[in-house]
């Protein structure tokens, strides 16, 4: 009885600390279900359509998804883009619509930076259907793309990780504008 | 009293400002909500494009009026013609592969795709295996296209195949430029690198190879690999499948045609 006490009490503790260690921008926005919602739907649709693009996950003639081997570094990547999207999105509804915060520039820059982060992404992955639309400038455009595909997900991810901080500085300042004595974790 | 009013025209300008960049902002979300929104319908158009146009899988309608217009696709027509084929010729049901050899999404059939067919489908006698040049990804396709061709007529050609496959490198960077296709070619065991130098320095199938590439684009291909699955005999009941499909999606169509011949048998 006590010893399973003691294992709850101790994952109750670890949970807490593990979530205390996230930002407190991230924690803000996603105690509230209808962010977490957006996020995910967000991220689930970008996964989807990243994986169809890439022609991993295929609709017809049965629902099939595969992971060759030559994809899997494409893979681990769009899986994170997809997810950093989605974290993105939510937080940029939250800082919109909370028009009390004081929206700066690094959130604008934020906001660009995931639309531009996106725009590359995609490219990146629908580069094949420019062959069809461009002929030669297309091979040359869409080899392009193919043969730099994966550096340029890993400058996206990088300007993602950037949006996000600008975000979170963004978001962590207007709390100390209206609150700057007590912490977001005291308030609560 | 001016302190009060100063303060009042600073607040002013600062809530002027922040609903500036607040409207620039929202517009930004839009234009992310419109781009998306953008990707959505692509994808859309597309996947409706991949099961009810010309690429559709299962557009039985389409691809027969295709066939009617382009002629015969049994396997004693295609045979005959001189496509490189894998298999018993006596099997029910031929795959026709269009393919690339610069494409990286052939590459991935090749490795991750037609071992499999081979092991359960080919080797069984079930399926034959044509092969399609539809040489459209980059500037050097048509030479590698040309290459393969000639290797066949030694019956070298799904050595030559493989080992492009295998030693794939970027598109149009110089891996299949003349020389190294005949470099190519000198690993294979037992080629005739006279006869094939002859053949490939002559463009000998140039004519066999765009005659692939109008098949292909009759059947509305833009994209490798594509693959039609019908029966041997008569080329008929065909079946298009467009992009690097997984095993699954093969032994879905091939197990349903199977089954339809052993109900009308």
């Amino acid at each position: 009885m006590n010893s399973s006490s003691s294992t709850s009490s101790i994952k109750t503790k670890l949970l807490s600390l593990l979530v205390s260690l996230l930002p407190l921008s991230i924690r803000i926005i996603f105690s509230r279900a209808p962010y977490i919602a957006l996020a995910i739907g967000i991220a689930v649709i970008f996964w989807i359509i990243f994986n169809v693009f890439e022609q991993l996950l295929f609709f017809s003639p049965i629902w099939v998804f595969y992971l060759p081997e030559d994809a899997v570094i494409g893979f681990i990547l769009t899986n994170i883009t997809a997810i950093l999207m989605g974290i993105l999105v939510s937080m940029n509804v939250y800082v919109i619509k909370h028009s009390r915060l004081k929206i700066s520039k690094s959130s604008f820059s934020g906001t660009s930076l995931s639309i531009l982060s996106s725009i590359c992404v995609s490219c990146s992955s629908i580069g094949f259907l420019l062959i069809s639309t461009f002929g030669g400038l297309g091979i040359i455009v869409s080899n392009f793309l193919s043969i730099y595909q994966t550096p340029l997900r890993i400058i996206s991810i990088g300007i993602m990780l950037f949006a996000l901080y600008s975000i979170h500085k963004r978001i962590t300042e207007s709390c100390c504008v209206f609150d700057c004595n007590t912490t977001y974790d005291n308030k609560k | 009293m001016q302190q009060g009013q100063q303060q009042q025209r600073k607040q002013q300008e600062k809530l002027k400002r922040s609903n500036i960049v607040k409207n620039i902002a929202s517009s930004s979300l839009s234009f992310v909500a419109i781009f998306y929104l953008a990707i959505i319908i692509t994808i859309f158009s597309y996947s409706s494009s991949l099961t009810s146009s010309p690429h559709a899988t299962n557009n039985y309608a389409y691809a027969t009026t295709q066939q009617n217009k382009i002629g015969d696709l049994s396997l004693s027509t295609l045979i005959h013609q001189g496509s490189p084929y894998l298999g018993d010729s006596s099997a029910p049901i031929t795959i026709i592969d269009f393919s690339d050899f610069q494409c990286y999404l052939c590459a991935r059939y090749v490795k991750a795709t037609e071992p499999l067919i081979n092991q359960t489908y080919i080797q069984t006698g079930k399926v034959i295996l044509i092969f399609k040049h539809l040489p459209n990804r980059g500037f050097d396709s048509m030479d590698a296209a040309l290459a393969a061709q000639c290797t066949n007529d030694q019956g070298k050609f799904w050595q030559f195949h493989n080992m492009l496959y295998y030693n794939q490198k970027p598109i149009d960077s110089g891996w299949v430029s003349k020389d190294n296709l005949k470099k190519f070619a000198s690993q294979i065991i037992g080629l005739n690198m006279q006869q094939f130098e002859v053949c490939f320095d002559t463009k000998k199938y140039k004519d066999f190879i765009e005659s692939d590439l109008t098949l292909g684009s009759s059947f509305g291909f833009h994209d490798t690999p594509s693959f039609i699955i019908v029966n041997s005999k008569d080329g008929s009941n065909p079946e298009i499948l467009e992009g690097a499909h997984p095993f699954p999606s093969f032994k879905a169509i091939i197990d349903k045609k199977l089954e339809e011949r052993r109900n009308s048998s």
